[in-house]
């Protein structure tokens, strides 16, 4: 198959190419593709999971790294949103309203840092790495290489992605 | 068209490429109803040349287990969509060009370059398969960035147009040509840099 006008020392190496096998054997039989296409619906739900435990980690985080800001900054700021009107108060328009003023006009932004997040992770792919030497030098299960390189994937691919937040969030006014 | 059921083993000879591969309507029939049987019969032909596929559009081993996971789910759960206008194969390859072109252009792959290209992650570099009469041609297609080796793999072998790989990888044809282009002339630079390497061609 020559599509194009082939340089002659490129030729062999096409022709090379489009000899390649074009089938390899499949990473797993088709009783183990039927248990893994169930699994990411567990997976999938334990992900959620895993994603609501961190976002309520973060919210926690940014909560209290308010209210330690505030007080820092400002020690009179608590105790006016402490003064809110309660009960019975609401219903008195000006007080509603006057509570509703003090409020700051904007959001404020909080940084969290990364480097916490970012030093465990490193720190597991540094495990990850020393177990699978650990298990290539000794008697091998080929299995539990093949899983350990997984679970080092995933690591890597979940630094990558608290890089890239990092890398997006340095770009934020 | 390969008949069914001819390659349930792996050989190094007389592999049908995935395009090419056709299952019984009879047997698409029953899979599309749920029967095991059925279902099974049609990884056992589509999965060698899926993962085949797959395998050299993004060279990364552990990756490409996972976008041929992704794969034949998508195809089981979208099996009964196929109007059966081509062989079965053809639109499989469809699914698995279209998963791994996602993921070479999702962020997070860019970004794992970015880490790649400042040596953070040596060790998720292509794991080769030994097969030393090919090792040379393997090596070279690995040396080709993600998105060259993915045209030269569509354009040299699977037979797709440049209009096509424009249109997959949602650009124009001449991104997919000058793609091109610079990957004949990084293949050749690679050829010329290896002294010791084997010739392509047996003397």
């Amino acid at each position: 198959m020559s599509r194009h006008d082939e340089d002659p020392r490129l030729a062999p190496l096409l022709r090379r190419l489009r000899e390649l096998p074009a089938e390899l054997r499949p990473p797993f039989d088709w009783i183990e593709f039927r248990e893994r296409a169930r699994e990411p619906q567990r997976a999938i739900a334990a992900r959620i999971d895993w994603r609501h435990a961190a976002a309520a980690a973060t919210l926690a985080s940014v909560i209290i790294a308010v209210a330690v800001w505030s007080r820092v900054i400002d020690p009179g700021a608590a105790p006016r949103l402490a003064e809110s009107p309660a009960g019975a108060q609401w219903h008195q328009p000006d007080v509603a309203a006057g509570w509703l003023a003090s409020l700051p006009d904007e959001p404020a932004i909080v940084r969290v840092d990364t480097r916490f997040a970012v030093a465990d992770l490193e720190d597991s792919i540094a495990w990850m790495d020393e177990l699978i030497t650990i298990e290539r030098t000794g008697a091998a299960q080929p299995a539990r290489v093949k899983a350990l390189q997984r679970e080092r994937s995933r690591l890597v691919d979940s630094l990558v992605r608290v890089r890239y937040a990092e890398t997006l969030a340095a770009e934020l006014p | 068209m390969r008949r069914f059921g001819e390659l349930p083993h792996l050989k190094l000879s007389n592999m049908a490429r995935l395009c090419e591969i056709g299952v019984p309507g009879d047997v698409l029939a029953r899979a599309r109803e749920g029967d095991e049987r059925a279902r099974a019969q049609i990884y056992g032909a589509l999965a060698p040349a899926t993962f085949g596929l797959i395998r050299r559009l993004v060279g990364v081993r552990a990756l490409a287990e996972d976008l041929f996971q992704d794969t034949m789910i998508i195809v089981y759960g979208r099996l009964g969509t196929f109007r059966g206008e081509a062989p079965l194969g053809a639109w499989v390859r469809q699914i698995a060009v279209s998963r791994c072109l996602m993921h070479l252009r999702s962020p997070w792959h860019r970004a794992r370059l970015a880490l790649e290209q400042v040596g953070g992650l040596d060790g998720m570099r292509l794991t080769l398969p030994p097969a030393p009469e090919s090792l040379d041609v393997e090596r070279a297609l690995a040396s080709l960035s993600p998105t060259a080796r993915a045209v030269v793999w569509l354009y040299e072998v699977e037979g797709y147009s440049h209009e096509e790989i424009a249109r997959t990888f949602g650009r124009s044809t001449s991104f997919s040509k000058s793609q091109l282009a610079r990957a004949h002339r990084r293949l050749r630079e690679w050829f010329d840099l290896q002294p010791d390497r084997e010739p392509c061609t047996p003397i």
